[in-house]
């Protein structure tokens, strides 16, 4: 009945949108790839991103930065979805698909990619680091794939840089690890 | 430095993340530790992997025009259930159409931009060496004295680079390098931006001026061209767009005014 709902009042004007489509809209294989890695299949790396580009959406009004920074904004609300996704899976008893605590030791082929890469010490690289804990994860994706400086990655984490600085060291160290032992080092 | 502290600095040093005063130090430190040469290797190692093998991802054509479609009706698509997905050989068959289409516009293009191409990625190429100090090193020449800079290259190469110092508006020179870009030795010279190392390649070129920069982005590295009457101009850094074109402002204008 009342099926018109209050959200029309979030709506942005023409202008709005305009902005919207050429800062962040870019971002999009940002965004995704992002998502893909935070809940490492696609269907959820999808919808994350759709719930994240509707939050962008409703707070890009307030969104007063500069165009060199909407990366990060809307790279920060893609975690943050990705974790609240993350934390309605985990609450989920039928929702086996995402549980970090279940399968984060044994989930290695989650990539479709992984069978591309087989023969290859990628698999083992891509598969390490889907094996990271999701806050070491974050902090290669976002650093080595998404190029954001520590500043940055310090804003979209919720760290302080010090910590985003050891969580990178670590994580390489996982990842070296992993890597020497497919190849010779 | 202290050693303890060596591994997360060392990280940071490759990241370009570390102060230039302790970035000194630490070249200073490594260059006589045969144990931190190793572990350097090893990150250099580590880091042209995942460059390498650890993929990016596309957003699919579908996703995109979800998110189009959430932007036009956000009232729509606020709650759940989402609209249903397509069934998945429609999905697959609408992006290899889309896919097709997007090969048929971009295959005469992709020719003539292959030799640029070529070039952003041997400067790509060089502003990442020059970052990693096992493979190469950021300056020959290490000074934040361009009338030191400038003459250094003298006998190095057949022109002699304009050499600026920013330092005044926050772009201090720190030094150049001779460098190999397009299959001939080209001058690159270091400045910096708070942690941020740019660099700037160039030689001479006929094409005349342009109104340029061009910019593009690769794996977080933005580059920047354009041509002056006298030089091809390539710069490349970490550094935020907005901040990297200013910088390259300053060099036309610097350019401009010279004689």
């Amino acid at each position: 009945m009342a099926a018109k709902s209050s959200s029309e009042g979030e709506r942005l004007d023409s202008h709005e949108l305009e902005r919207f489509e050429t800062v962040v809209l870019p971002h999009l294989d940002a965004a995704y790839t992002l998502a893909r890695y935070l809940t490492r299949n696609d269907h959820d790396a999808e919808d994350v991103v759709q719930d994240a580009y509707l939050r962008a959406l409703k707070y890009f009004g307030g969104f007063r930065g500069e165009e060199s920074s909407a990366r990060a904004w809307v790279l920060a609300i893609v975690r943050n979805t990705a974790y609240t996704w993350r934390r309605r899976q985990h609450s989920d008893t039928l929702g086996t698909e995402f549980n970090e605590e279940l399968h984060s030791d044994t989930v290695a082929d989650e990539h479709p990619e992984a069978t591309l890469l087989k023969r290859d010490a990628g698999e083992s690289l891509t598969r390490a680091l889907d094996q990271l804990p999701i806050e070491f994860r974050e902090v290669i994706v976002l650093r080595e794939l998404e190029g954001l400086s520590y500043k940055e990655i310090s804003d979209v984490a919720g760290v302080p840089v010090g910590t985003v600085m050891s969580r990178l060291s670590r994580a390489r160290q996982r990842l070296q690890e992993a890597l020497c032992a497919a190849e010779e080092c | 430095m202290s050693h303890p502290n060596f591994e997360s600095q060392l990280d940071a040093y490759l990241d370009g993340e570390l102060a230039a005063v302790d970035a000194r130090e630490l070249e200073a430190h490594v260059a006589q530790c045969r144990e931190c040469m190793e572990f350097r290797d090893r990150r250099l190692a580590l880091r042209a992997a995942i460059n390498a093998r650890v993929p990016t991802f596309q957003a699919s054509d579908v996703l995109r025009q979800r998110v189009r479609a959430a932007m036009r009706k956000p009232s729509m698509f606020g709650s759940r259930p989402r609209p249903p997905r397509p069934p998945r050989p429609w999905r697959s068959l609408a992006i290899a159409a889309s896919l097709a289409v997007v090969a048929l516009g971009t295959w005469q293009l992709a020719a003539r931009r292959s030799a640029g191409e070529a070039l952003a990625g041997d400067v790509f190429t060089s502003h990442v060496r020059s970052l990693m100090p096992g493979g190469g090193h950021l300056t020959d020449v290490l000074s934040s004295d361009q009338h030191t800079v400038k003459p250094w290259f003298n006998g190095k190469l057949d022109y002699s680079p304009p050499v600026y110092d920013f330092a005044g508006r926050g772009y201090p020179l720190i030094g150049g390098r001779l460098d190999y870009v397009g299959g001939r030795p080209v001058a690159a010279l270091v400045y910096g931006r708070r942690q941020h190392v740019i660099n700037v390649v160039l030689w001479p070129s006929a094409r005349g001026g342009d109104l340029g920069p061009t910019t593009q982005t690769r794996q977080g590295y933005h580059l920047l061209h354009w041509n002056t009457p006298a030089y091809a101009y390539w710069v490349v850094s970490d550094l935020g767009l907005t901040e990297l074109r200013e910088f390259s402002r300053l060099l036309q204008q610097a350019d401009s005014a010279a004689p």
